[in-house]
């Protein structure tokens, strides 16, 4: 891709050090006070809302899960999303047919409904689908209790999902067990991408980011590194405090929540894993040489050569 | 010899291999010109020999056919040819010969292959560069909607988002988002001018600082005459030309920005606001593709008739892109690019509707009606082709090049494909792939994960019988090793 244009006037300074992977999107905030209708109940929300505030003021008839949404009131949070990847918090609006709720700006007079059926089954297909990618090994993780996905699936009744849970072993990444404070599965990410910016807009460490496409998509870091160890990680784990599932988990409690029974750990249920290899440990706050990006938009696959697909 | 009034004798060289042909046989007298190519790719390298109101065609032409032809013209008559059409004695466009690989009056696509795509005075000869301002602008794109998946405005009227765009601050882009379609490629390619007279009329009605040109690295005379022609000439607004990667959701509008941007990897972005408010570095963008600004120049020259730029790919030989009458059928695209015998066709781009019924309208609201897209691509299923096959994979390819984003799309591809492959193993959950299908296409984030289920839900209209089949171990094409691996 051609990048002559820096010189545009307009253009941000180019923040060479970091490339988080992702789209820049638009601000979705509201501009204005708004009064909004949430299943028949008048809500007031302030300047700066998406619906999902107005829902979460009111008695819902439909159950919301909202997974992918940060919840949480500190300026820190503010930094972090909406990335609407869920979909699980998809509603019904008069005004513009079914939207997200979490990046949909709460405009005045919109009027909501949870309860309404097309949006009632989205949010479960789509809660399922992020189920139907994500091994569901909660008798052996480190987040078992305290996991944003095992709530979410609990309260909204699911007992069997329809496509099942990521239970192929073959296909599972390796435990990234290299570093001495962050366990990385990657195999229960749910890809909201609060990590990548924990650590890119809160920390400004630029280690973490998205790559790939398609299936493969996945989190990685921006030196090209494999492993957490050689990644520029700086150890201070504001990612590990924003991962809504067991993909980040602190060193020392992975296996704080695995029931008691021989064999039963965190390293098990996934069968492989990249260890440190011992090398000396680098300092707090070093830095490693950053590699190129790698070239991440090439594919394999084409319609000329649509692969094996049975 | 840019003056066409020069050229009522003159060789044409159309193709990707023009420049070399075209090289090799100047003759004192004789003006050869490397043109871009027609649309009919088959049929190139192709000759075009003018002399005196008569134009000779000699198809995939080689050196020796194109000193003959210059021989023939420097003694003032035409060489044998497939075809000759008799037309004005100074022609602003090329002459449609009754051959395979062309159908149709032509309006936007009137000048591929006959202009010098190299050449600004030939187009401001032909047509005239526009310096119709912003309200004019406005008035002629009063009523015209936007063309193609790339086109943040498709099916849509456009002129009012333009207005807005002016109303607000902040610098304002002009994307001209050739990226994948066939028939913007040839634009680029062929008329770049026409692309950029209309561009820069947008880029007046919107008051923009900046117009970029963006094609896939794939297309490279497009991308290569798009430089040339951005150098060419002042259009009022500094114009970049940038290439984006060859996958196609590098296409989708907001992804085009952010490969304009130089994100290394691409995804799309969260609308609403769209990039009319938060575009190219979070200022107000316009993204249409080459076609939207083609009809836009030609309806400022007071030529607007109602055509669409259709482009027949798939299992022939080269792809063919024609211009038809919006009451006309996909049928004639598929008769001009020769097709006979097919299984099926995919109208509408890669994620087009599947039909067997190739005689319905080229509007948006005949192709809509059937279920069809109208991205301006129809691609042929040969005759050997299983349907069932073909959703596969293609929803296969679609799990495998989604931007990764999104749980509906992303999932939802790998999902369906799994269904997909269910049917040869002998379970066909229709009730469940009809589900999935809805929710991916209520709430995936963009076109890419809304568009995928309609070739799949087209297929099981269109061929519920193979479907069954399949499920019951039976390939009624005989194309799959059913209930074993293929
Ligand atoms: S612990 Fe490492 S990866 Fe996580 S936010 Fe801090 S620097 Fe980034
Ligand atoms: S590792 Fe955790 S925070 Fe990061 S994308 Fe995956 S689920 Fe989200
Ligand atoms: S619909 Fe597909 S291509 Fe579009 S944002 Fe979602 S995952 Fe990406
Ligand atoms: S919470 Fe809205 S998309 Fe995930």
């Amino acid at each position: 891709m051609s990048s002559e244009h820096a010189d545009r006037a307009d253009a941000p300074p180019l923040t060479e050090t970091i490339a988080p992977g992702t789209a820049t999107d638009p601000d979705v905030k509201s501009a204005e006070e708004a009064t909004v209708t949430v299943d028949g109940q008048d809500i007031v929300v302030p300047e700066g809302s998406t619906i999902i505030e107005a829902i979460e003021a009111a008695e819902t008839a439909g159950e919301v899960p909202a997974l992918c949404y940060y919840d949480r009131d500190s300026p820190e949070a503010e930094k972090i999303g909406p990335r609407s990847e869920c979909r699980t918090c998809m509603v019904e609006t008069d005004e513009h047919g079914m939207v997200p709720s979490c990046s949909f700006p709460a405009e005045d007079g919109l009027t909501i409904s949870t309860d309404d059926e097309a949006a009632t089954e989205a949010r479960d297909v789509n809660l399922d689908l992020v189920l139907s990618d994500h091994n569901l090994r909660c008798t052996t993780c480190g987040k078992n209790g305290r996991c944003e996905l095992q709530d979410a699936a609990i309260d909204n009744d699911v007992e069997e999902p329809r496509y099942g849970v990521f239970d192929d072993r073959e296909a599972y990444e390796p435990l990234d067990d290299s570093s001495d404070f962050i366990q990385i599965d990657r195999n229960k990410c749910i890809l909201c991408n609060r990590c990548v910016e924990a650590c890119n807009d809160v920390q400004v460490e630029g280690v973490l980011r998205m790559e790939g496409h398609g299936a493969d998509t996945r989190i990685g870091f921006q030196n090209g590194s494999e492993t957490m160890e050689d990644s520029t990680c700086v150890s201070c784990g504001h990612c590990v405090t924003v991962c809504p599932t067991g993909s980040l988990v602190e060193q020392g409690i992975t296996d704080a929540a695995t029931i008691p029974l021989p064999g039963f750990s965190q390293k098990n249920s996934i069968g492989k894993s990249l260890e440190s290899t011992g090398k000396e440990k680098k300092g707090p706050m070093t830095r490693m040489k950053r590699d190129e990006p790698k070239d991440l938009t090439s594919e394999a696959r084409t319609d000329e050569n649509p692969g094996d697909w049975l | 010899m840019t003056d066409p009034s020069e050229r009522t004798t003159a060789l044409r060289v159309a193709g990707a291999d023009a420049a070399g042909l075209a090289a090799s046989a100047e003759r004192d007298g004789v003006p050869v010109v490397a043109v871009g190519s027609t649309g009919a790719r088959a049929l190139e390298p192709l000759v075009v020999a003018t002399h005196e109101g008569t134009s000779a065609f000699v198809p995939n032409a080689d050196a020796d056919d194109v000193a003959a032809a210059v021989d023939a013209l420097a003694d003032g008559t035409l060489p044998d040819a497939d075809a000759r059409v008799d037309h004005d004695e100074v022609q602003a466009s090329l002459p449609i010969p009754s051959i395979e690989g062309f159908a149709g009056e032509r309006s936007v696509l009137a000048r591929c292959g006959w202009t010098d795509p190299r050449d600004p005075d030939d187009y401001a000869n032909a047509v005239g560069f526009s310096d119709a301002d912003a309200d004019a602008v406005l008035d002629a794109a009063e009523g015209l909607r936007g063309r193609g998946w790339g086109d943040w405005c498709a099916d849509e009227p456009y002129a009012d988002l333009w207005a807005g765009v002016r109303e607000r601050d902040g610098p304002t882009s002009v994307v001209v988002n050739a990226h994948g379609n066939p028939g913007d490629a040839l634009l680029l390619e062929s008329d770049p001018f026409a692309v950029l007279d209309g561009a820069s009329a947008a880029a007046r009605a919107v008051d923009a600082d900046y117009l970029y040109l963006y094609a896939s690295e794939a297309d490279e005379a497009a991308l290569e005459r798009a430089r040339d022609a951005a150098a060419a000439r002042d259009y009022g607004v500094p114009v970049e030309v940038v290439a984006g990667p060859d996958v196609y959701r590098a296409a989708e509008p907001t992804m085009a920005i952010e490969a304009i941007e130089g994100n290394h990897r691409l995804e799309a972005r969260l609308r609403p606001p769209g990039p009319e408010v938060e575009g190219i570095y979070g200022n107000p963008t316009v993204v249409h593709t080459a076609r939207t600004y083609a009809h836009l120049a030609g309806a400022i020259h007071g030529d607007a008739p109602e055509t669409r730029v259709v482009s027949v790919t798939g299992d022939v030989a080269d792809a063919t892109t024609v211009e038809l009458a919006e009451s006309d059928t996909v049928a004639s695209a598929t008769a001009a690019a020769g097709v006979d015998d097919f299984t099926a066709a995919c109208v509408g781009g890669k994620f087009g509707g599947i039909t067997t019924d190739l005689d319905v309208g080229l509007a948006p609201e005949d192709l809509d009606e059937a279920d069809l897209g109208t991205e301006g691509v129809v691609e042929v299923l040969g005759e050997d082709r299983c349907p069932v096959a073909f959703v596969g994979q293609r929803t296969n390819v679609a799990s495998e090049t989604n931007c990764g984003r999104c749980v509906p799309c992303r999932e939802g591809t790998t999902q369906l494909t799994e269904k997909l492959r269910d049917v040869y193993d002998g379970t066909y959950d229709e009730g469940g792939m009809t589900e999935l299908m809805g929710v991916m296409e209520s709430t995936s984030i963009c076109a890419f994960g809304r568009d995928v289920p309609r070739t799949v839900r087209t297929a099981m209209r269109e061929f519920d019988d193979a479907f069954e089949a399949h499920a019951d171990g039976d390939c009624p094409s005989g194309t799959c090793a059913v209930g074993g691996t293929q």
